[in-house]
């Protein structure tokens, strides 16, 4: 399986936070080129001026595409191909996300950074089908500054 | 527990905090695991699939989540093969 880093610094612009969770990362199958992908590691941390907020993040399941700037996955490995998993930053109209789908959730103080790695075999799967995928998100309700996010995955 | 195998760090200014994870073998959601916490107390360990489950999969039934991929990619190329 070849491995790809994708981050919210790669297109678009970062969006201000607010009290709804905006989706600062997302990777899904798409028809035509479907293949089951495996997030195995992902940071976040907020890149404001410092202060003592809190700020909520989440990485649930998503069933259909928002409006986010398309990006390119970087291969690891340079001898690999470019990813057919289609990675998207910055939304600025949500992608439907499954409730209650959380695979991840934690609130954080806003000066903290947070990187978590998967024990290998233990990645977050999304699977084959159309449009189904992951998205890391942020809310806060005191916090309006932006939030920046990367990630490996394999597929 | 032994060997959960994930791993988390969360960078405050002035602290560093770590934290050993699991990921559920039903739901794929990530686990936390504090020092010295026994399988059962973030969860549990199902033996019917011999791996570690979250505490929101620990009263149910076993349903490993190869299984659920499997199924939710059959019930997508069925629906494809009746044109939908």
């Amino acid at each position: 399986m070849a491995e790809y880093a994708i981050s919210n610094k790669m297109g678009g612009t970062q969006q201000a936070l607010a009290s709804s969770f905006k989706t600062l990362l997302y990777i899904f199958a798409t028809s035509g080129s479907l293949k089951r992908g495996k997030l195995g590691e992902f940071n976040i941390g907020t890149n404001s001026a410092p202060a003592d907020n809190f700020v909520e993040y989440d990485i649930s399941r998503m069933t259909a595409d928002g409006t986010a700037t398309s990006i390119t996955p970087n291969p690891v490995d340079s001898a690999d191909g470019a990813a057919v998993t289609t990675a998207k930053a910055n939304a600025t109209a949500e992608p439907t996300v499954t409730s209650n789908s959380d695979l991840w959730y934690d609130a954080l103080n806003q000066r903290a950074s947070y990187r978590w790695v998967a024990r290998p075999g233990k990645e977050l799967i999304w699977p084959a089908t159309a449009n189904n995928g992951l998205v890391i998100r942020a809310k806060s309700a005191s916090y309006s500054g932006t939030v920046a996010a990367s990630a490996s995955f394999s597929e | 527990m032994r060997n959960p195998g994930g791993y988390a760090v969360v960078t405050d200014g002035d602290s560093v905090r770590e934290a050993d994870t699991f990921t559920c073998a039903h739901c794929n959601s990530i686990v936390i695991v504090k020092a010295g916490q026994k399988a059962e107390d973030v969860g549990g360990f199902c033996r019917m699939c011999m791996d570690l489950i979250c505490p929101r999969c620990a009263d149910g039934p076993c349903v490993p989540f190869e299984k659920k991929l499997e199924a939710q990619e059959a019930a997508y190329h069925a629906r494809r093969s009746y044109g939908h």
